[in-house]
């Protein structure tokens, strides 16, 4: 057991804490609440990041050193990380507690997936050589900031469609924050695909080889072209625009889960 | 435009008319085709990925039926990529990037030289909008220091910002028909094959996989100096290196380590690091002699004659062996195990000579990735454009700010943009604040 492990499962539980945090505000209704839901955010966040730094240092003390994004466990701790930095981000315009819950709901989900499923490999493994390269912190980093950006348009998409009164933000900056999100997401996809063709390129031989999770990461850059492209060409709005990026999203999830546990591939890493 | 087909003298062939042009132009410059066509690929790409692409026959029908074995044949789906219908699909969205695109760029080219301050009926209408009292034009422009001056007219200017928006959509749309130029270039012009190479080994010519199946010619050869595997304690590969000779007419011109992710390039042609393996390799003691023997090699000496014919890592659980022949006295071919770990089996005599195996050494051979591919710098650009153009696209947003002065009341200020209103709209509050206007 490492020290970094022990920090994530305590980061899981502050996620957990966040979500009843915000059951307590809507119940209230008090912003003394909600302000100390913020800065336990931020505290969580903070944490979250010391344990991917630690784990990174604890790499190099097991003399395999690389960063903490080469397998699946690694990958979850840090699509968990990207939703807390894009929520933490998005702040000025996010200031909506449900998304924000939900936001904690999902990186709770991936924490809790990572650290207690017992499918998960939580040991710090050597990089194969394929991995040895400093793509592959460019490359993760682009694709999972963009899954989180995906993961918050999903949630206004989601929220424009259940229409939940009171607690729910207005229509029209649901409607703002999922194109938003998605004009950050898509060039972020577009940047992961691109770094992930260049390191092919030198690692493999090819920039393009139809391997599937390539071939899925392009079906899900098209679907989220599509968007963009039924909301300012056509003009679509609501629940229209809403279902493409729930569609969108399933394609963000198949993308990152499917392909590593259905089908397989030269892109094999995550499924470990 | 109206057709005039009374025009058409031959009968049965009337000559294409304007209004089928005009409807294929309008077909391929729409949206609605690019929305229909993106979709098709993208659903198109699912099946070539839940279904294993480029497999042999047996594959499929280990997994399939007969009748839908057929089915994925006559559709192609067992290699969709690169079937017509897919490349058809692609080409098709090309042309209609290129039909939707080129017009609205040129028209967009030509808005410029037209620029007009829009009548007071419109101005009203614009919701972001203000007066500066007892002001004129020059006392309020200086407030828009990060506007460009794109008119001046009498009593009236206008203003704009963020221009280079307005071409995104553009870069974006070049950069990926340049993306699929450079992979027509490499596909047509490039090839791929994997190459293996055991120590000493000297290779000047590669064969192309997939359908061109040929020999190619690398135009220099190659000989592998050292091949080294290095592990980790868990047992996984840690780094493959090959360690290899350029030779131009026989004489070495370069020399280089060969990693994953750190191929060699020269004249053109990339060479990776893919794989590697081992054969393995029998070290034998024939009448005090050592003759090392790989799989398949053959011993020759007077009468004598015998060849390593398998190896095997377990031979009835007795650890490895190899499988030896050899021909007997009466000219009758024999076969009999030599067992390594087994001191009994390990020696036999053959014709009066004592042949022993003294042991099986793992030899490694390399394999290398050999690709040429002349379109990849176009594919670098499209890359790189691509990625300007999105940045471009989050970044600026074009928005426009006429300023009118107003006989005996000040300067109407109004502003416009078609992106990015919310922004837009705060940037406004705040430029009013400054201006001081109501």
């Amino acid at each position: 057991m490492f020290v970094s492990n022990e920090i994530l499962a305590v980061v899981t539980f502050l996620y957990l804490f966040l979500f009843f945090g915000h059951l307590v505000y809507f119940a209230a209704k008090s912003e003394r609440v909600l302000t100390f839901v913020w800065v336990a955010l931020y505290i969580t966040f903070g944490l979250h990041t010391a344990g991917l730094i630690a784990r990174w240092v604890e790499s190099y003390r097991l003399s395999v050193g690389h960063a903490p994004l080469s397998n699946f466990y690694e990958s979850l701790i840090f699509y968990g990380w990207c939703i807390s930095l894009t929520v933490i981000s998005m702040k000025k315009r996010l200031r909506f507690p449900l998304l924000t819950m939900f936001a904690c709901l999902i990186a709770l989900g991936f924490m809790g997936y990572a650290s207690f499923s017992s499918s998960v490999d939580k040991k710090i493994q050597p990089l194969i050589p394929a991995l040895q390269s400093n793509w592959l912190h460019i490359h993760v980093f682009t694709c999972f900031i963009a899954y989180a950006a995906f993961a918050v348009s999903f949630l206004a998409a989601l929220f424009s469609i259940f229409n939940w009164k009171r607690i729910m933000p207005p229509e029209e900056t649901l409607e703002e924050l999922n194109y938003r999100s998605v004009m950050v997401g898509f060039p972020m996809l577009s940047a992961g695909i691109l770094t992930g063709a260049v390191w092919a390129h030198y690692a493999w031989g090819s920039y393009w080889s139809w391997d599937p999770k390539e071939t899925w990461s392009l079906i899900t850059w098209i679907f989220y072209a599509l968007f963009l492209h039924a909301r300012f060409a056509r003009g679509w709005k609501g629940r229209r625009i809403a279902l493409l990026s729930v569609i969108g999203f399933a394609s963000v999830i198949f993308t990152y889960f499917g392909v590593n546990f259905i089908l397989s591939g030269l892109h094999s890493y995550g499924a470990a | 435009m109206s057709a005039t087909k009374s025009n058409g003298g031959r009968e049965g062939q009337p000559p294409p008319s304007p209004t089928f042009l005009d409807q294929v132009y309008e077909f391929l410059s729409s949206v609605t085709l690019a929305i229909a066509l993106l979709a098709f690929i993208a659903v198109t790409s699912i099946f070539g990925t839940l279904i294993k692409q480029q497999a042999t026959p047996a594959e499929y029908l280990s997994f399939y039926s007969d009748s839908t074995y057929a089915i994925i044949r006559f559709l192609g789906l067992d290699d969709v990529f690169h079937s017509r219908w897919f490349v058809a699909a692609i080409s098709l969205f090309v042309l209609n990037m290129i039909f939707c695109s080129l017009p609205r760029f040129i028209k967009l080219l030509r808005s410029r030289a037209l620029i007009k301050v829009p009548n007071q009926k419109t101005l009203d209408a614009m919701g972001l909008r203000c007066l500066v009292p007892g002001k004129r034009i020059e006392d309020v422009a200086g407030v828009f220091k990060r506007y460009r001056n794109a008119q001046t007219n009498e009593g009236s200017r206008v203003l704009e910002r963020g221009s280079l928006g307005r071409y995104a959509v553009y870069m974006v749309h070049l950069s990926i028909i340049l993306i699929l130029v450079g992979g027509l270039i490499g596909s047509l012009f490039g090839y791929r094959g994997p190459l293996t190479l055991a120590k000493g080994e000297i290779k000047d010519s590669v064969t192309a996989r997939g359908n061109k199946g040929e020999i190619r010619p690398l135009g220099f050869a190659l000989k592998l100096t050292d091949f080294k595997v290095s592990f980790y304690p868990s047992g996984e590969p840690k780094d493959y290196v090959s360690n290899v000779d350029v030779m131009e007419n026989g004489k070495s011109v370069l020399q280089k380590s060969i990693r994953v992710n750190d191929p060699l390039n020269y004249k053109g042609v990339n060479i990776y690091q893919s794989s590697y393996g081992s054969n393995p390799l029998f070290v034998f003691d024939i009448g005090g002699e050592r003759v090392e023997l790989g799989q398949g090699g053959v011993y020759k000496k007077e009468k004598l004659h015998l060849m390593a014919v398998r190896y095997e890592k377990s031979v009835h659980n007795f650890g490895p062996g190899v499988l030896v022949a050899y021909v007997q006295e009466n000219g009758q071919p024999q076969t009999s195990w030599f067992l390594k770990d087994v001191p009994r089996l390990r020696e036999r005599s053959i014709l009066g000579t004592t042949v022993r195996l003294d042991d099986i050494k793992e030899e490694f051979y390399t394999g290398l990735e050999v690709s040429r591919d002349p379109g990849v710098w176009v594919v670098w650009f499209g890359f790189a454009l691509i990625l300007f153009g999105l940045c471009v696209n989050f970044f600026f947003y074009h928005r426009r700010i006429y300023l009118v002065e107003v006989p005996n009341k000040g300067v109407l200020v109004a502003g416009t943009a078609l992106k990015n209103k919310e922004g837009f709209k705060e940037e406004f509050e705040k430029l009013k604040g400054r201006l001081g206007c109501s």
